[in-house]
């Protein structure tokens, strides 16, 4: 056998390191203030032009500024309030949180004799259970037309942790905050559970009966012409053929589509360049040298975004060959922005002219295109510059190298350019290939139109909306929300409206018939990926709350027997395979096919085929021709989606309102957004109230200080403002910015005014909790520095990566690791864009709890892991970093030997771990952790959960209680079952087989874990990666976290290299 | 008149009382650990009702089912597994089918209800333990469970407590056995002690026994 752990796992005498006892030695005494004198040679070494505190990096504009107003609020090492008892009226709005994310009561109590508990074994155990072990399902989730493959951990038939489908082409294993945090809304106690008609209860039965009579009805009288369906895109083969054999039925009804994120003006683009057709454009960025983004937040906004920044990143490590190089060009600051290389602060509407400008130096088909949208809009002479080094950059990169993406936000002419621009580069076959669009019908507002036009003319008698909350969603002006309300509109007794939702919310309060959906986990689905892959998304549970799934609902429209939804999938696919076969086999074979699609989550082989018409620049020009420019005015107002709650449909979801924003760090709130130059000339700070006025409407909004916005602009986030009827999370939380919004220009207008108005509001926000005072923490340098590193840069390469001296940063005694494991992390901030899928996924694998706004502005977020957020530079145009931050497993760690109780110890293998039974909550740990990663339960966070909540929790996880100080464990439940599984079956555990959660879930895969003992392990070469470096390296913690310096590939024509380059932060 | 002001006999009473000043405190604290570690507070020998008159003397002692048979999840899993109905029925469909006293298991049976069995050996819930590796490292069903195949309702024979863990974790070898005998009621280790300290040795050896120490073992 060979030797495996050969190391005896804690020998049991003269092992002080398991329990960090103050150092008793043979060595020389360290001095007495050991770390005073470390950071007096940290200072010695520092170099004199090393920026100080403030000058480098800094998080916030108080900071940047150093008001004084900062500095006291921010002296003491945690914000004020941070260790007060809960007052009585902070008690009853935590009360009032008992969202879906509360949980298990009193889990850790001690008694002396334990209660009487009962074991329910099955009456007939499932032949794929083992009681105790994980099963894992191929799954999917359809978000606004697209479908994530997902993979679904069960624990005895619950359903605990989502995943991202590895064998899923646009996933990967990737997963966002939504896809995991899905998980929470099935279990949220508010989801609605009564089918009613009107307000009485009705039972299934006698709504289809009710449908059956008015379908045989209407196919006999006018073939359903006074029937319309409002729906979600079909993405879904099934739902798309339930369309079709409704329409046979009923062939003069009429469905519309139309979902919160609308592709419309992309697909308006491409439909007029191929002729009608409906394609879409995919792009590949592990080709593309250079990259424009024209609003195009291609990082982050859905539906492709986990593809697009995994190829994104890497070809940001200088590693794997030269690196990319970005430019955005774009209003708000968005993840893409802080990736960029260099990000141009322009209005919304300007960027139709760097469009033109770049697509008129480019030439070929875009010149014609350009001509006509120049007289559109002319390019601000100071943009210039920036415009024509982006131009020789395109130009100068080799044919097909270069990508120029537009924003969804921005009209179709934009997205024309675009196009126009990458076929004159030759980028058209090799970064971009068009293929047919998975969604082939029409969507957007102007379905939406289409449907107000028709009620508003009595064509209509029933209307069924399976859409989204459109009564929310949509713009203010579209008017439907108007027709629907009994109170407005006289003739709303004439229509008899359906609506399917998993809440009662704003649509539902008007309807005649509710009927609560089915989750996406309690039923059978498919759907297209973004490349066409069909994904087979299989239930992990019945439903909870009697929910109806979507198919079955729609299938009741073709007054057909009843058939379950998991037949009605059978079928239809049943009915694909006959036409697809070409081998004999019949059904056997379609039962063999069935069952590897079922257990892959995808259907082999279903990705669209590339588009056969080639674009036809002449015929877009009508598109920029016929494009109106918004009226320049005042201010700009920029609407965008949310990065938590996106249109609103995951207001309710706890785990997202307490995610910070991934760029202002908020949480449970929006805000009125501008830059400092505007919040200065409109007199605002950041926390005032203001009025927002635009159209003719007017809404009292806090405004928020937010540097790199473009001067002159306000941007807003949809989706909060929600007041839906039990919606208890989501009500109350930011403000409702739809309400300003018009149809005619859905996402950016000129013309707004903001004005100072009385009171002010309290924001919550993480980034400026835990102060990590004057040290260098965040890293980025050009890829120049790195190669050909100046003498300040070498200064502060010594600082974070240079040796450690024995008794000023090495005073406690090592401890052998050689042997077995050695657990450790790299985290690469090159790849890092920031998207906090690790946050949520860390919040669901360690059942972490939702504390609430009020908890998190005395700086009591329980997340583990946190991203903290750089910007660096002047406040009106600063680059941002991004540096995911959790416990590093410190070697030497200085929360151990303060803890009384030993409550937090060392591992034999580095781990750092934290013993929640022995923690009587002193915090001294967390006062003497120069992480501040240590989370405490100040309150029972975890109290009061219903039944439903507690399913959700992770069985391998301690649930804690009021009073225990938590932090990142590494997952250690992960390495302990995946070691258990590898000793019973003698042999050592593979790099491949434990990830941790947050490593799993990394879109961009950032981060990296495993055991430093072998050298074959990514984790290992990561940590000899010359970029690598350990934060506070100079306190000799020896962290086992590996950070890596974010290389930047500035264009030398826009960035000369500084003589001062490498800017170190201070934080 | 003069004289001592205490008589003698109070020299007695001062060293007894300031005896007992030492003695009851020690005495009060040493009974209150005696107390947690004691079976009352442990929960052990106590034998619980549970709502079907199941007797493993019958089924593991005179009938020498395998431990497996019903708690098939023992080696791969980490909990062993309360068997469901169905593997009671694998049996008692054929034989005491008319017996009354498997009234309630046919009940649940046919009317699909789980049977609430009562918790014997409850650990505190930071405590992750694992049946597989245990059992696939040599540990049998009898060294903590004891002879189940003598109790006719099932008690804790073990502690359960953290110390009674770690003197296996720390030195396991006299508690291994070899994988033949791991369900094994009756086997004993050799009486020799040399002889048994060298199976326990060879045996550490050949399931390659690494019991560790560290806290994150159990607690997560």
């Amino acid at each position: 056998m060979p030797p495996m752990n050969t190391k005896r796992d804690g020998a049991p005498s003269q092992d002080t390191s398991s329990f960090a006892l103050p150092v008793v030695s043979d060595r020389p005494a360290a001095s007495a203030d050991a770390v005073g004198e470390a950071l007096e040679h940290a200072a010695a070494n520092a170099s004199p032009t090393e920026p100080g505190y403030g000058r480098g990096y800094w998080r916030s504009l108080e900071e940047k500024l150093g008001t004084s107003e900062y500095l006291e609020e921010t002296r003491p090492e945690f914000p004020a309030g941070a260790d007060l008892p809960p007052s009585g009226v902070a008690r009853r709005e935590f009360m009032q949180l008992l969202g879906a994310s509360m949980a298990l009561a009193g889990a850790t109590a001690c008694s002396t004799r334990p209660s009487d508990e009962r074991i329910l074994p099955y009456t007939k155990t499932p032949p794929e259970v083992t009681p105790g072990n994980p099963l894992h399902y191929a799954s999917g989730m359809t978000l606004a037309g697209h479908t994530s493959g997902l993979l679904i951990t069960a624990r005895e038939g619950r359903p605990i942790k989502i995943e991202g489908n590895p064998q899923h082409p646009v996933n990967q294993g990737a997963a966002g905050p939504w896809e995991q945090a899905f998980l929470l809304s099935l279990y949220d106690p508010n989801r609605a559970r009564v089918l009613r008609q009107g307000k009485s209860p009705r039972a299934l039965r006698v709504l289809a009966e009710d449908v059956s009579a008015l379908v045989s009805k209407a196919a006999a009288a006018d073939g359903g012409a006074r029937l319309r369906f409002l729906g979600e895109p079909t993405n879904s083969p099934l739902m798309g053929d339930l369309r079709n054999r409704i329409l046979k039925k009923l062939p003069n009804a009429r469905f519309y589509s139309y979902t919160a994120m609308t592709q419309d003006a992309e697909s308006e683009a491409t439909r007029a360049l191929f002729g009608g057709q409906a394609v879409s454009a995919v792009y590949d960025f592990s080709k593309a040298d250079v990259v424009l983004s024209l609003d195009a937040d291609f990082l982050e906004s859905r539906p492709a975004n986990l593809a697009y920044a995994r190829q994104f990143a890497d070809r940001r490590d200088p590693k794997n060959g030269p690196l990319n190089r970005l430019y955005v060009a774009e209003a708000r600051y968005s993840v893409t922005g802080g990736m960029a290389d260099h990000r141009l602060r322009v209005k919304s509407a300007e960027v139709l002219a760097v469009a033109a400008a770049v697509a008129q130096a480019i030439g070929g088909p875009a010149a014609s295109l350009a001509g006509a949208a120049s007289a559109k809009a002319q390019l601000r002479g100071d943009l210039n510059a920036w415009v024509q080094a982006v131009v020789a950059d395109l130009r100068a990169a080799n044919p097909g190298r270069t990508l120029v993406v537009a924003g969804e936000r921005q009209p179709a002419a934009v997205h024309a350019l675009a196009h126009a621009i990458n076929a004159a580069l030759g980028a058209a076959g090799s970064t971009v290939r068009y293929v047919q669009a998975p969604i082939a019908e029409p969507t957007g507002l102007s379905q939406v139109r289409a449907l107000v036009e028709d009620i508003k003319a009595g064509r209509v008698d029933t209307l069924v909306i399976t859409s989204w909350n459109p009564l929310y969603s949509l713009p203010g002006d579209t008017g439907l929300a108007e027709l629907l309300d009994p109170a407005k509109n006289p003739n709303r007794t004439k229509m008899s409206v359906l609506y399917t939702g998993l809440y009662e919310d704003e649509t539902s309060q008007f309807v005649d018939w509710f009927v609560p959906a089915a989750h996406p986990l309690e039923t059978w689905s498919d759907g297209r990926a973004v490349d066409g892959t069909v994904a087979i998304a299989q239930p992990l549970i019945q439903p909870l709350f009697n929910g109806v799934p979507e198919s079955e609902l729609l299938a009741m429209f073709l007054d057909e027997p009843y058939r379950p939804a998991y037949q009605l999938l059978r079928e239809y696919w049943q009915g694909q395979a006959a036409g697809t076969a070409t081998t004999a086999g019949g059904a056997s074979d379609f039962e063999s096919r069935w069952e590897v699609w079922v257990s892959e989550g995808i259907v082999a082989g279903t990705a669209s085929p590339a588009a056969t018409a080639t674009p036809d620049f002449g015929a877009a020009s009508a598109l920029v021709t016929g494009y109106t420019p918004p009226a320049a005015g005042e201010l700009e107002l920029n609407f965008v989606h949310d990065y938590k709650v996106f249109d609103g449909r995951f207001a309710n979801n706890a785990w997202l309102q307490e995610l910070p924003d991934l760029i202002t760090k908020m949480v449970w709130d929006n805000a009125a957004l501008v830059s400092p130059k505007t919040a200065q000339d409109k007199g605002l700070e950041p926390g005032s109230l203001a009025e927002l006025s635009y159209g003719g409407q007017k809404l009292t909004v806090p405004v928020w200080v937010t540097p790199g916005l473009a001067d002159d602009t306000v941007t807003v986030a949809l989706g909060y403002g929600r007041s839906g009827l039990h919606e208890s999370v989501a009500k109350g939380v930011g403000f409702n910015a739809n309400v300003l919004r018009r149809a005619a220009a859905p996402w950016f207008d000129g013309g707004a005014t903001l004005t100072k108005a009385r009171g002010s509001h309290k924001f919550s926000l993480t980034q400026t909790h835990w102060r990590m005072e004057g040290r260098p923490v965040a890293l980025d340098m050009p890829i120049s520095e790195l190669t050909r590193p100046s003498v300040e840069t070498q200064h502060v390469l010594h600082r974070v990566q240079g040796e450690l001296k024995p008794t000023i940063h090495d005073n406690l005694p090592d401890f052998d690791y050689s042997n077995g494991y050695k657990w450790g992390m790299a985290i690469d901030l090159s790849r890092c864009t920031g998207c906090s899928a690790c946050v949520v996924a860390c919040q669901a694998e360690n059942n972490i709890p939702v504390v609430g706004k009020e908890q998190v502005a005395r700086s009591r977020e329980m997340q583990w892991l946190r991203i903290d957020r750089y910007f660096e530079g002047p406040e009106s145009d600063p680059k941002m970093v991004m540096q995911p931050v959790m416990c590093v497993h410190c070697e030497k760690a200085p929360c151990e030997y303060v803890c009384p109780v030993n409550a937090t110890v060392h591992s034999d293998e580095g781990l750092n771990d934290m013993v929640y039974n022995r923690c009587v909550g002193t915090r001294y740990c967390s006062n003497n952790c120069p992480y501040k990663v240590r989370r405490f339960n100040y309150l029972h966070y975890t109290a009061d959960k219903t039944s439903t909540e507690k399913m959700l929790m992770n069985p391998d996880v301690t649930v804690r209680n009021r009073g225990v100080m938590e932090k990142c464990t590494y997952c250690v439940q992960r390495i302990e079952r995946v070691r258990i599984n590898a000793r019973v079956e003698k042999r050592l555990i593979q790099e491949k087989e434990l990830m941790t959660a947050c490593q799993q879930t990394c879109p961009t895969q950032a981060i990296v874990f495993g055991s430093l003992n072998d050298k074959q392990q990514r984790v290992t070469q990561l940590h000899e990666d010359e970029r690598a470096y350990k934060l506070l390296h100079e306190l000799g913690t020896r962290p086992r976290t590996a950070h890596l310096i974010r290389v930047r590939n500035p264009n030398p024509a826009l960035e000369p290299a500084k003589s001062a380059a490498a800017t170190e932060g201070s934080h | 008149m003069s004289g001592p002001l205490f008589p003698r006999w109070t020299n007695t009473v001062s060293r007894l009382s300031a005896a007992a000043l030492l003695a009851v405190p020690a005495i009060g604290i040493g009974g209150l650990m005696a107390y947690v570690r004691s079976p009352y507070v442990t929960n052990q020998q106590m034998p619980y009702e549970q709502p079907i008159e199941f007797d493993h003397r019958h089924h593991a002692g005179d009938e020498q089912i395998d431990c497996r048979y019903c708690h098939w999840t023992v080696e791969d899993s980490p909990s062993a597994g309360i068997p469901s109905t169905t593997v009671c029925m694998s049996c008692h469909a054929q034989v005491w089918n008319k017996s009354p006293y498997l009234v309630e298991v046919r009940k649940a049976f046919f009317a699909d209800q789980p049977i609430p069995w009562v918790r014997v050996h409850n650990l505190p819930d930071f405590v992750y333990f694992n049946h597989a590796i245990h059992v696939n490292k040599g540990v049998g069903c009898a060294t903590c469970h004891g002879r189940i195949d003598q109790m006719g309702a099932v008690e804790q024979h073990a502690p359960l407590t953290m110390a009674w863990c770690l003197d296996c974790h720390r030195n396991p070898e006299p508690n291994l056995r070899p994988a033949e005998f791991i369900t094994s009621m009756t086997w004993v280790p050799p009486s020799d002690a040399a002889e048994a300290a060298a199976l326990g040795k060879k045996l550490a050896e050949e399931y390659d026994v690494h019991s560790r120490t560290s806290c994150s073992t159990c607690h997560r």
